[in-house]
């Protein structure tokens, strides 16, 4: 059992390795030229987006599936990213430009990602099924939807458009300049979360349970939400809402390694996650030359056909 | 040992109304009672899940306010077996009876090869070694239960609580759970054990004391006879 564990885990690994590879040989091949400044200011930057976003949102979709025990929780389908979209719109449209910059953008995006997420904690203690949750999701979703629209109708046509551009999630946005950022805080998220594997393993029992297995319960609630939020808030911010990832990719992980270890479920939705998003971008990179699609669209291609599976086997 | 001070147990209301109990070490005891008579808020009170409306409980050295103020300390004085374990996907008997071990693992709820050891010599006992490797969501009703034993089991507590702990075993793993409870106890001077039961005849034929609940009373009889008992209830 954990033999076939770890050896996923190296095949995952080798696959991520050679798929980072072929990004960065396809982007070079579509860029024609074989520049130092090009490799460093594009195409890193790009690949970078792809495997830490990649990362990062399948660890928050697997820590959310972990604390509202269901396997149908994610950081997408319960409006987190939602929370963090508007708080970004807010920012944008209602502050002076002087301070839109790096801390501003990304603590907005964490804030609002937050407080989605606690009340939707919140409000799953209060219904009793996962159908409900993921109704009130959606309807969280289209009520931040609703106000960004509003406020948008308060805005300059070039803020609308920044707006519309983000909102479509892409892997293209983040400049090399960002890159170091985005990276340290999303392996700030992962390595914080292997503090919390005891607890996470226990919460499979349920909280009672993981409670009289000596879990401070609270303080682990706590942290999965602030992990969750500070994940899936800055890789909204820096590459707007991506759907899919963070609900498919844990599942898929428990469905292969059969097990609920995290410390396995945790290293091997990271790795799974950046080869599913730099897969994706590859594919978007060949397609390119007669269309260019939005990330956000080839992960609900692959992903919703197998979120609905995953929902019509749990019947 | 277990002792029990003018103690009120329930929810909104007092349920059973305790005046002074002692229950001594090296025992298990069978608590009897009828249904909604309530037995399992007896039992949430002793692990600590439900406060005391008055007065005191002490399991050995720790008072029930000590352990329910620190989960830490609580995961390493009582175990508890619940009627009713559904399975969880993915997760195998194997990983769920080691899930008894995390009060006395490192940070990172590593197995140590003793852990390791502990955990095989439990499933052996209870003849689940074969299952081991099974998901626990496909294991049958009465498999979980004997899963939720040796889970508590490898918790290795000074106290063990169980709620209807055989509701679900056939006649063989009921003698089994009894009989390997009854070892448990003997292991360690402070081990004692409560389980909730409707089994009166198999407890009376193996001698287990009981803790009879009637009318808001718990009564123990160390040495039950039927008639005692059925006059109680």
């Amino acid at each position: 059992m954990k033999q076939r564990s770890i050896q996923l885990l190296i095949s995952s690994g080798m696959l991520l390795l050679l798929l980072s590879w072929a990004h960065l040989f396809v982007l070079q091949q579509e860029q024609g030229a074989n520049s130092n400044l090009i490799f460093w200011e594009f195409q890193v930057p790009r690949l970078l987006s792809a495997l830490l976003a990649g990362a990062g949102l399948s660890l928050s979709g697997l820590l959310m599936q972990n604390l509202f025990q269901n396997p149908m929780a994610g950081p997408y389908v319960l409006g987190i990213n939602s929370g963090a979209s508007l708080f970004i719109s807010i920012l944008i449209l209602g502050v002076a430009p002087t301070f839109l910059n790096e801390f501003s953008y990304v603590s907005a995006a964490m804030t609002g990602a937050f407080l989605a997420a606690s009340f939707m904690f919140v409000v799953s203690k209060r219904v009793q099924n996962i159908q409900s949750l993921l109704v009130i999701g959606l309807m969280f979703a289209s009520f931040t939807g609703a106000i960004e629209s509003v406020l948008q109708s308060f805005a300059a046509p070039e803020q609308v458009k920044q707006l519309f551009i983000w909102n479509m999630g892409s892997l293209q946005q983040m400049s090399a300049a960002q890159a170091p950022w985005m990276a340290t805080i999303v392996l700030f998220g992962i390595a914080s979360t292997l503090f919390l594997v005891k607890g996470l393993n226990a919460m499979v029992l349920g909280e009672a349970h993981a409670l009289q297995l000596g879990v401070k319960v609270k303080l682990l609630k706590i942290s999965i939400l602030f992990v969750t939020a500070l994940l899936a808030g800055s890789i909204t911010a820096y590459c707007g809402p991506i759907a899919f990832v963070g609900l498919a990719i844990p599942n898929l992980s428990r469905a292969l390694l059969k097990t609920q270890d995290h410390l396995l479920l945790i290293l091997f939705s990271v790795l799974a996650g950046s080869c599913f998003l730099v897969a994706i971008d590859v594919l978007i990179l060949l397609l390119d030359p007669w269309l260019s699609l939005p990330v956000n669209v080839l992960t609900a291609v692959i992903g919703a056909p197998y979120v609905a599976y995953l929902m019509l086997r749990q019947r | 040992m277990i002792s029990i001070q003018h103690a009120q147990v329930g929810y909104q209301t007092t349920l059973i109304d305790i005046a002074q109990l002692a229950l001594p070490a090296g025992q298990i005891y069978a608590l009897i009672g009828r249904n909604g008579s309530g037995k399992s808020t007896l039992l949430q009170t002793l692990i600590g899940q439900l406060p005391l409306r008055a007065g005191s409980i002490s399991l050995g050295a720790f008072s029930l306010g000590e352990l329910q103020k620190n989960a830490a300390l609580r995961s390493t004085q009582v175990s508890y077996v619940a009627s009713m374990f559904a399975g969880v996907e993915a997760l195998t008997l194997h990983a769920y009876v080691s899930l008894g071990r995390v009060p006395h693992l490192g940070a990172f709820g590593r197995m140590q090869a003793t852990d390791l050891q502990f955990v095989d010599e439990v499933l052996r006992v209870l003849n689940l070694s074969d299952l081991a490797h099974k998901e626990t969501r496909k294991l049958s009703d009465g498999e979980r239960q004997l899963a939720s034993l040796a889970r508590a089991i490898v918790q290795d507590t000074p106290f063990m609580v169980l709620d209807e702990p055989a509701s679900f075993l056939d006649y063989f793993n009921r003698e089994l759970l009894l009989d390997q409870l009854q070892q448990w106890v003997q292991q360690k001077p402070e081990r004692t054990a409560v389980f909730s039961s409707h089994d009166i005849d198999l407890c009376l034929q193996k001698g287990i004391p009981m803790l009879v609940l009637h009318q808001h009373k718990l009564t123990l009889l160390t040495k039950p006879t039927k008639q005692e008992v059925m006059a109680l209830l």
